[in-house]
């Protein structure tokens, strides 16, 4: 491709989702003869577990076997590094990031592991959460708004999640900053716990909060046996320097001409497993530095499709200010959100 | 017409780029440029994304400024190189930078989670309410998350303040204040060559020295980017090289060659100032590229040939082919590099444009002078430890003293600043002769003794340097007390307050502050002795400076209490305040008649009740009953109006008299209401008739706001003040007073 057509094309931040993107609308996208399918279905064999491609043409969508993390980890891996490899066709992709476990798929998408390196990882560390489950690591994931139907900061929301955190006992922490949600994690006591404490609210149709099915205490010190584990196990993977500049969830960058890869390996055992992730920082870093035309948001779902019009709404980013602004800057000839799956 | 030199410097980088070979060898990322040196490949591809990205901050900056969307293009191109420096120092190295750090500040926050330089610069050109470090309101360097406190550096009058905050890291420690510094940090500060030359520079730098000198740890890393030139004057061939390369008690370095030498040169120093803890000078080899700013067409003072040599040895295009000659980098891999930077700060500079404006002068005034009665009311009504006092004071405290010399205002400041030394451990004294003598006047008398000589100390004697050094202090979390040991004598470091220390909340939008009691001895009335610069009575340099605080006692009881308040503002607000000291009411005993100790006074002891501070509004009313004539006065204007209402009231004009006490901000609403209540208003103002008192501004708000009441007012003669007998035909005087006051009522 020459270099004028290159400037010519829209300049795209690709942002790739996590763990709870994945839902029975997601079932039946994997095409069976697509090298990504080919390549992850012989990695699951290599360690026994069920075919990707069985778990994908289920009859029905059954949460307690799609949603184990060892299953539904590869399955929206897959799925997303199909749509990034779309989004890097017919984009200038200039920066790329994710929530949570998108950062492993973020790496794979920027070049910074192979697409089989990317899928060892996350299926690496699906399989460690798994086991630590019921461990030392055991525990998992609350969500709660703190913004209202329209978007708009509550602080009283707010307020109550850190009221419900300075109340645990220290069982209960920070975990995701997600625009207008928090991801609190927790022991099992911090999880009992932030349910009881934080006041039922409701947005949209959905009433908050709740657990996250399966989820464990990622991105807090409750996770550090897995990080532990992960280092040593995956002590293999081959990371290299990106090819686009990769978003972290501390919102630093890493790019092509400068990644410290060591770092990039040490951060994704080290604090990206054990301190808070902040998606907000990461997407907020994307716009200010990039502006890009585009926030392309890879399958499977759309959950941070409204994370994102979130962020730009608290930081006012082109005129928008709340849900409404949001929806029309959607609605107008130059929508910055492009969901992939919603095409 | 003439060229675009942006364009031809930007058309050179990419001409080297599309025509340079890659190295026959490509090193990998952590080895070393060339043997010997320890900057590696990827660390020199990180500095050339920093400098880069500055360079091409600065050429939006050009475009902002002409399609009329950016207000600022004093550039950094040309000093790209000091990225090295931001990428060694520690994000715990306070920094303060001049206006062409952009690539420093690019390296510098590759060390904190989420920063976003080339977004915050963007804001700045634009003055957007969004620019973090400023909100508006000027292109500054800062980042209080890794120490750059901003300032507009434009004068170097930054360097002092450098000094006093690596002064103060260990000072501060010492004294057992709590500072998120680890103890081996040291203080950064930069400027140009033609800027080494200002008074200020070099007053920082002898400064450092003379602290050194004296065995007092002071780290601080002078970092002067030599381009050879300011404005259109060239620079004296090896100018810096020759003065500070020779100066004792400084180490001297050089930096410049190429990014890799660059980078073990800057390496040496930084570890000799940190190590050794001693004053450092680098001089950083650098080009100016485009003038001074945008609006100084160099072409019409430097030749073709001179300006083309800058550009052909300009940094940026020196570290391309620096990278690619040792197989750092590829030409391809930084042809994308800047293709992309340039497509990503074009694209931002479009978003910053839309964020918004300050617009409301609530909002722009904001940081500028934060007030909080209440909280300054409970920070100055804590009781203050008894056990504490009867230690310090030696069994016998201040409200239990009887001799006169022990109760007159000079005592009673003196008492009262011990009284705030044992509430705050923070608090510094310090000036020229406070310490071991105790003061020319001996108002800090048995400080040094009491709190030690880390408290109590001798500046020398350079008052640029003593309110600089205040100020390093204060932003280490210290509460200095500078004396100024005659008021004449601030104006020669008057830019310490106007351009530094009150503008620090306003340009970094409340996130840094220097709080300070600025003690300053001054006024007239000393019986002709010691001429102008003894007497000097004029505080129009003072009340014009935003956001200044000043208070003036008269009586040494007030004087206590204001100080309560000055130290609160400081302490709450981070307030600059000035407490101004009449001299000659220092040791005055007397009010009507020789002997009848009519000035002297109690100690209010700090006991916490309400009425042991003062605050800003609260004047004195003496005579409230009276209502002929109102007579506003303060410092030895009081004492002569209350003489003055003696004489009056025995012929039978009733006046009430008002003391200000504050001079900033002034109490126009207490003035109003006593004026209600009296028949005349007389301002008497001992402060030279020309813009160098209070009385234009009172008078003029009374009239404004529809007063009514007849008004005049007394004021001294628009002249220095005379040696001798001379000085008191100049003087308002208490015959004056009742003069004036007679013609009102009459």
């Amino acid at each position: 491709m020459s270099a004028a057509i290159e400037r010519a094309r829209v300049r795209a931040a690709v942002l790739c989702p996590g763990r709870g993107s994945y839902t029975e609308a997601s079932l039946r996208s994997l095409p069976a003869d697509h090298a990504y399918v080919r390549a992850a279905e012989q990695l699951r064999a290599e360690v026994g577990l069920e075919p990707l491609l069985a778990l994908d043409r289920a009859e029905r969508f059954e949460p307690a076997r799609h949603l184990r993390p060892a299953h539904v980890s590869p399955l929206i891996y897959v799925r997303s590094m199909l749509d990034v490899v779309e989004a890097r066709a017919a984009y200038d992709v200039v920066a790329i990031g994710g929530n949570s476990m998108g950062w492993y798929t973020a790496l794979a998408a920027a070049g910074a592991l192979s697409f089989e390196d990317g899928f060892r990882l996350v299926q690496g560390m699906s399989l460690l959460q798994e086991q630590h489950a019921s461990g030392a690591a055991a525990g998992g994931q609350v969500i709660y708004p703190t913004v209202d139907d329209a978007w708009r900061a509550d602080p009283e929301r707010a307020a109550a999640v850190e009221a419900a955190l300075a109340s645990s006992n220290g069982a209960a922490f920070p975990s995701i900053r997600l625009g207008g949600y928090r991801v609190l994690a927790g022991s099992n006591a911090g999880i009992s716990h932030l349910l009881k404490a934080l006041p039922q609210v409701r947005v949209g149709k959905v009433t908050y909060p709740f657990k996250l099915a399966q989820h464990g205490p990622y991105h807090t010190h409750l996770a550090a046996p897995v990080a532990d584990a992960a280092r040593a196990s995956l002590a293999g993977l081959q990371f290299r320097a990106p090819e686009v500049t990769l978003i972290d969830g501390r919102g630093r960058r890493h790019t092509p001409w400068s990644a410290d890869v060591a770092a990039l390996a040490d951060y994704t055992f080290g604090a990206q497993v054990t301190t808070p992730y902040d998606f907000t920082a990461s997407v907020l870093v994307a716009l200010r530095e990039y502006a890009p035309e585009r926030l392309v948001l890879p399958g499977p779902g759309n959950t941070l499709g409204g994370v994102c019009g979130q962020v730009l709404a608290a930081e006012g980013w082109r005129g928008v200010h709340s849900k409404d602004d949001f929806t029309a800057l959607q609605a107008s000839d130059a929508p910055l959100v492009v969901s992939m799956d919603l095409r | 017409m003439s060229t675009n030199r942006v364009a031809v410097v930007e058309q050179n980088l990419d001409d080297y780029l599309e025509s340079a070979r890659p190295a026959a060898r490509l090193l990998g990322p952590e080895e070393p440029l060339r043997p010997g040196t320890t900057l590696t490949a990827r660390v020199a591809r990180a500095l050339f994304e920093d400098m880069l990205l500055s360079r091409i901050l600065d050429v939006a900056a050009r475009e902002l400024k002409r399609t009329g969307d950016g207000f600022y293009t004093i550039s950094s191109a040309g000093h790209e190189l000091n990225a090295v420096l931001g990428a060694q120092l520690r994000t715990t190295d306070p920094c303060f930078l001049h206006y062409r750090s952009g690539a420093f500040m690019n390296a510098r926050l590759r060390k904190v989670d989420h920063a976003t330089p080339a977004f915050d610069t963007l804001l700045s050109y634009t003055a957007s309410a969004d620019d973090p470090v400023s909100r508006g309101r000027h292109k500054v360097w800062g980042s209080r998350e890794t120490w750059v406190p901003p300032q507009t550096s434009t004068i170097a009058s930054h360097l002092p303040k450098a000094v006093g905050a690596a002064f103060s890291l260990s000072r501060a420690r010492r004294l057992g204040v709590e500072s998120p510094l680890p103890e081996d940090s040291l203080v950064m500060c930069s400027f140009g060559d033609a800027s080494a030359n200002h008074a200020t520079a070099l007053a920082g730098i002898n400064s450092a020295r003379y602290a050194w000198r004296r065995m007092n740890p002071t780290p601080v890393l002078f970092v002067c980017e030599d381009n050879h030139i300011g404005i259109s004057v060239e620079t004296p061939r090896r100018w810096i090289r020759d003065f500070f390369s020779r100066t004792e008690h400084l180490r001297y370095f050089e930096a410049k060659g190429e990014i890799d030498d660059v980078w073990d040169a800057v390496a040496v120093a930084i570890h000799t100032c940190r190590s050794l803890r001693q004053p450092t000078f680098l001089r950083l080899r650098c080009h100016r590229l485009w003038g001074h700013a945008g609006t100084d067409v160099e072409s019409a003072y430097l030749s073709r040939e001179r300006i083309e040599g800058e550009e052909s040895r300009e940094p940026v295009l020196g570290a391309a082919r620096r990278l690619v000659e040792t197989g750092a980098a590829t030409p391809e891999a930084l042809r994308a590099l800047v293709r992309d930077t340039r497509a990503r700060v074009a694209a931002g500079a479009q978003e910053a444009v839309r964020r918004p404006k300050l617009t409301q002068v609530a909002d722009i005034v904001a940081p500028l002078a934060p007030a909080d009665p209440d909280a300054w009311r409970a920070a100055a009504t804590v009781p203050v430890d008894p056990a504490k006092r009867a230690e310090v004071f030696g069994g016998k405290l201040p409200e239990a003293q009887t001799q006169p010399t022990r109760r007159t205002l000079g005592a009673r400041i003196n008492d009262a600043l011990h009284d705030e030394m044992i509430r705050r451990r923070e608090v510094l004294v310090f000036g020229e002769d406070v310490g071991r003598k105790g003061g020319v006047y001996g108002i800090t008398q048995f400080l040094q003794q009491r709190f030690g000589r880390a408290r109590c100390f001798d500046t020398l004697l350079d008052e640029t340097t003593i309110l600089g050094v205040a100020q390093g202090a204060a932003q280490l979390g210290l509460l200095p007390v500078p004396e100024i040991s005659y008021l004449a004598y601030v104006h020669n470091a008057i830019d310490q307050l106007r351009g530094e220390a009150c503008s620090l909340q306003y340009f970094s939008a409340g996130q840094f502050q220097n709080p300070m009691v600025v003690r300053i001895a001054g006024l007239g009335f000393q019986k002709g002795f010691g001429g102008h610069f003894h007497n000097d009575n004029s505080i129009g340099a003072l009340r014009e400076i935003p956001s200044l605080m000043i208070a003036v006692p008269s009586r040494g009881d007030d004087a206590a209490r204001l100080m309560r308040g000055c130290f609160a503002a400081a302490s709450v607000s981070g307030r600059v305040v000035v407490f101004l000291e009449p001299i000659a009411l220092y040791h005055e005993r007397d009010l009507y008649e020789p002997g009848d100790g009519g000035w002297l006074c109690d100690y209010p002891p700090p006991d916490g009740s309400p009425g042991s501070a003062l605050l800003p509004g609260e004047v004195g009313v003496y005579h409230p009953d009276h209502a002929d004539v109102l007579i506003v006065s303060y410092a030895n204007g009081l004492r002569l109006s209350l003489r003055a209402a003696a004489t009056l009231s025995a012929e039978g004009v009733r006046a009430r008299v008002l003391d200000l006490r504050w001079l900033a901000p002034l109490p126009h609403a207490a003035v109003r209401r006593h004026a209600d209540e009296c028949g005349a208003v007389l301002i008497a103002d001992e402060c030279r008739a020309t813009g160098a008192g209070i009385a234009d501004a009172l008078i003029a708000r009374l009239v404004e706001d529809g007063c009514g009441k007849r008004i005049r007012s007394v004021r001294g003669v628009d002249t220095y003040v005379p040696l001798g007998p001379a000085a008191g035909v100049v003087s308002i005087s208490d015959d004056q007073i009742v003069a004036a006051a007679k013609g009102l009522v009459r």
